[in-house]
């Protein structure tokens, strides 16, 4: 099994050490990673998509044909990437006129999109390619014992109709559960668990804004869960929960600190990855939760 | 209440544009019309939720009034999360998500857009990546990464291939960020 491993901006650049959990995982579980070199920016909402969409296609397509071309699908671990990529394959796909014009640019590059790959978010990709059962046998460590919030992030979600891996009610998401639970996890549940985190376009245009958001949801999880880890399934989220935090205690408005990992990040520890490779560029705390992993 | 400060918050139609809805379906929001104004949409956004004056269903709204002015001297489309909770929900199907790039793309018409935007352009076109941080390669090898990601910034060819799609398309004729051609 292989599949292209799409890396974007923030994965590669502010949290390697995701990146790393996500070299290490797939190879463990015995798929290997395709580089799709060459590859750029998704682009992200706030660049392309934003100018025109033959444009945005046009550098969407750019990533698709690389992929295309090895016969692979992509997938990545950033929200933001899985969306932007998803919505420019469904606007190519589902309009003949954009894709073509997206081709006549291409062509002076000698490329040509296709819409053969597709683009999924890791662990979708792996709930449905290998399934909770045999990631649970092939884990070297259980989070047995450890109680865990989850926050699965708005692009892994919606707009449905744009992905190819779907939830079968998106307002109440189990795919992140189900693969947190086969690990050993106990998963609680939080009133505000689909609620944005606030990163993004939000937190670059009112941080403070941005960080009501993040304040309500770790108030919702610490209040009703009290979990010893948070694990997101993008890396948007990630970074929002890992470094709000500590600004929201130096402003008094949350008096704790919950360590936070990627799912990747876990399901590396768990299958016996170094925690400093894995796991070592988090803001948070996360020593403890590490070790208890280790020992699980 | 004087009379000023009653004026404030009256809206005269008079003085609406009327273009802008035009502009707005040959931007990507084709389905504008269908929107019948339930908020629906408005319910499951995240920027109602953090308190911005503007938001999926008053951005249409003030589109169909014409309220140009109002939106680009508000920053609130710039911050919309591209989240698509509102294209789940809308029972017309007109994508209000899209609705708020189109205004984007309208105000970037009128180079009415955030420092942020620009640099994240400029950043795409020069290196490939709209996030870049300098910096980075240290970090990704405390990790055991190599010191660039197999990337445009670690494929000079990839790059120039880049560049070349985007000297293509509507950027290069707004003139918002210089591109010229690399190695010349």
């Amino acid at each position: 099994m292989k599949v292209g491993f799409f890396v974007g901006c923030n994965t590669a650049f502010n949290r390697p050490d995701l990146e790393q959990a996500v070299r290490y995982a797939f190879p463990a579980l015995g798929i290997e990673l395709d580089n799709l070199e060459g590859q750029s920016c998704c682009p992200s909402w706030g660049t392309m998509p934003s100018v025109d969409v033959v444009g945005w296609c046009a550098v969407g397509a750019r990533n698709h044909t690389i992929a295309e071309e090895k016969g692979l699908d992509i997938v990545t671990v950033c929200g933001s990437c899985y969306g932007s990529l998803a919505e420019s394959k469904y606007k190519m796909d589902t309009h003949p006129e954009i894709k073509a014009q997206v081709n006549e640019i291409l062509k002076d590059i000698g490329r040509e999109y296709k819409g053969t790959s597709n683009v999924r978010l890791t662990f979708y990709y792996l709930y449905h390619e290998l399934g909770p059962d045999k990631i649970k046998e092939a884990v070297k460590h259980k989070l047995d014992g450890l109680t865990v919030a989850l926050q699965p992030g708005c692009h892994t979600l919606w707009p449905s109709k744009v992905y190819y891996d779907k939830e079968e009610d998106t307002f109440h998401p189990r795919v992140l559960k189900e693969m947190c639970e086969a690990l050993g996890a106990t998963v609680g549940h939080y009133t505000r668990l689909i609620d944005c985190c606030g990163m993004g376009a939000m937190r670059s245009t009112d941080m403070e804004k941005s960080f009501k958001l993040v304040e309500k949801k770790l108030i919702s999880m610490k209040n009703e869960v009290n979990p010893d880890l948070i694990i997101t399934g993008c890396s948007s989220c990630l970074i929002q929960l890992d470094t709000a935090q500590d600004l929201l205690r130096s402003s008094k408005k949350i008096n704790f600190e919950i360590p936070v990992l990627h799912f990747m990040q876990v399901l590396a520890l768990c299958l016996g990855a170094d925690p400093e490779r894995v796991t070592g560029l988090a803001k948070t705390d996360v020593s403890r939760v590490v070790n208890r992993i280790l020992e699980g | 209440m004087s009379s000023e400060q009653a004026a404030r918050g009256v809206i005269n139609l008079s003085e609406s544009d009327s273009s802008l809805v035009n502009e707005i379906k040959e931007l990507g929001g084709e389905e504008l019309m269908e929107c019948i104004q339930c908020a629906k949409c408005a319910a499951a956004c995240p920027m109602v939720l953090a308190g911005f004056p503007f938001f999926n269903k008053r951005i249409i709204q003030a589109i169909f009034l014409g309220l140009r002015d109002a939106l680009l001297d508000d920053s609130s489309i710039w911050a919309c999360q591209s989240c698509n909770r509102c294209t789940e929900v809308c029972p017309r199907e007109v994508n209000p998500f899209e609705i708020i790039q189109a205004m984007r793309r309208v105000a970037i018409r009128e180079f009415a857009l955030p420092t942020l935007s620009i640099e994240g352009l400029k950043s795409l076109y020069d290196t490939g990546h709209a996030v870049y941080l300098a910096g980075a390669g240290n970090t990704r090898v405390k990790v055991g990464l190599p010191e660039k990601p197999p990337s445009t910034v670690a494929n000079p060819d990839a790059l120039k291939e880049l560049q070349a799609v985007i000297r293509k398309t509507a950027l290069a004729d707004l003139g918002i960020i210089p591109m010229d051609e690399p190695g010349v």
